[in-house]
């Protein structure tokens, strides 16, 4: 008696195995099951802002993430982005509670970076804030700020290209709460002044509000 | 370098036993050959150094970049063999899902590799998920042991998917197969099921060795020894040596190249 028939459908156990034999040429999944839209390319060229540090195996310096196939014809890249705002403009608005502040913050992205897509996770990679409905990014994201991230360095940004003219842009910022991991979906990657921008208008809008005196009574 | 995961989708298969002495088959025939312990049961460093409880180990590099590589790697009386043990942080101390250690797993890596050995065999903690995810995504090769009774079978299709998703994140991931462990071949269960799965899966996804349970097992593990250094552990060790060679021939047509290379 063959002990497993009855337990298993021996078809779909043997395309399985086929599968597994095969060299991955094309993703034997979708991609949107790995978080990606049918459009993904590949991953972005690295931006200028990050510096090239070869691998330490000592020190164990995570690597940055490996560039992947990318279509024969890529689509032309829109033209460089207008001036960088300053983080200003938004701290400019009064204080409010959090989520009110991140909800500025959010619009301040939309409108300078023509941001489709915000999202914050914590380090763990628990949502803090999501309105995007990129959730299938939010695994992509914690990956990659963690590969990117060394003790004691410079933010770094990463950046994956998950469709033609969408970027996920992935930056890692150290805030009053810790670090917080910014999840963006831009048209095309962000600059190094623009990563500043960025960086500094989270770590405001994380910064709890200075308590002030009450008024005698 | 070489490096091989060797998973399974359920614990209690004889994974740290096929680990263990396929790594000393290895170093026997030359190869360099590191085993690490990335099982926070400790079960490589718990049946081979008896230090291991207090030794630094893989679990630990993930968590303290500070730490150096060679204060992991556990000489032994063969040249060609060394260990990492597990260390003293557990896999719930590390935390984090699968993604989260993936760079330090590939720092590793790459700190093995530039130390000179040829095979970097890891015994990983059952599941595809978390650090054992993160180490089979970083390796190039992977082994699935996979008991031979009827109930550890069943959970075969869940293991092909699972390793299905993450080729998607590791294409250059080879599948070198599933190897039957624990076959008791007094018993109709053990051999029915054995069959069924040869039947059941491609040829070339089952290895033709496969390992019998085994009362010597048990004895070296007491002695902390690989099978093959007892005095009655010459079948035993011909068992594995069989499998290394499957190994490395499925490593050749894998890569169109000779495999790990003493």
């Amino acid at each position: 008696m063959n002990p497993l028939n009855s337990w298993l459908d021996a078809d779909e156990v043997r395309r399985l195995a086929n599968r597994l034999m095969k060299p991955v040429r094309n993703p034997a999944m979708t991609l949107s099951d790995i978080g990606f839209d049918e459009q993904f390319i590949g991953f972005a060229e690295s931006s200028p802002a990050r510096p090239n540090i070869p691998a330490d195996p000592n020190t164990g310096e995570p690597e940055l993430p490996t560039p992947v196939a990318k279509s024969p014809t890529p689509p032309p890249l829109p033209q460089p982005p207008p001036p960088v705002p300053s983080a200003g403009s938004l701290m400019d608005a009064a204080r409010g509670p959090f989520l009110n502040r991140i909800q500025r913050f959010r619009d301040w992205m939309r409108q300078n970076f023509s941001a489709t897509g915000v999202f914050l996770l914590d380090r763990e990679g628990s949502v803090i804030f999501d309105e995007s409905d990129h959730g299938r990014l939010h695994f992509l994201a914690r990956s990659l700020a963690h590969a990117s991230s060394r003790e004691n360095a410079p933010t770094r940004n990463v950046h994956v290209k998950i469709g033609a003219g969408a970027t996920l842009e992935v930056i890692p910022v150290e805030t009053a709460y810790g670090r917080i991991i910014l999840g963006a979906v831009v048209p095309q990657p962000l600059g190094t002044q623009a990563i500043t921008a960025i960086d500094d208008a989270l770590k405001q809008v994380a910064t709890p509000p200075k308590r002030t005196a009450s008024p005698a009574s | 370098m070489i490096t091989i995961a060797v998973s399974s989708q359920k614990g209690g298969v004889g994974k740290t036993t096929l680990a263990i002495n396929l790594a000393h088959a290895f170093a026997r025939a030359g190869v360099r050959t590191l085993l690490v312990d990335a099982d926070p049961q400790g079960s490589v460093g718990l049946s081979l150094t008896r230090q291991s409880r207090l030794l630094a180990g893989f679990y630990d590099f993930l968590t303290d970049p500070g730490l150096p590589m060679d204060r992991l790697i556990v000489p032994t009386r063969l040249e060609t063999f060394s260990l990492v043990a597990s260390g003293q942080t557990s896999d719930y101390e590390v935390g984090g899902g699968m993604g989260a250690h993936l760079a330090r797993v590939r720092a590793f890596l790459r700190g093995v590799a530039a130390r000179g050995f040829d095979l970097c065999l890891i015994d990983t903690a059952a599941g595809l998920f978390s650090v054992s995810g993160d180490v089979i995504t970083s390796s190039d090769a992977i082994m699935i042991p996979q008991q031979a009774e009827p109930l550890g079978i069943r959970s075969v299709p869940k293991l092909l998917e699972g390793l299905n998703r993450l080729r998607i994140m590791n294409p250059r991931l080879s599948v070198l197969g599933v190897c039957l462990t624990m076959v008791q071949n007094d018993l109709a269960e053990s051999i029915e099921s054995a069959a069924a799965l040869r039947e059941l899966l491609p040829p070339d996804m089952v290895f033709r060795t496969q390992i019998p349970r085994d009362s010597l097992f048990v004895r070296a593990s007491a002695r902390g020894l690989p099978v093959g250094v007892l005095e009655d552990g010459e079948g035993a060790q011909a068992v594995f040596d069989s499998l290394r060679v499957e190994v490395e021939s499925k490593l050749e047509s894998s890569n169109g190249q000779p495999a790990v290379q003493s």
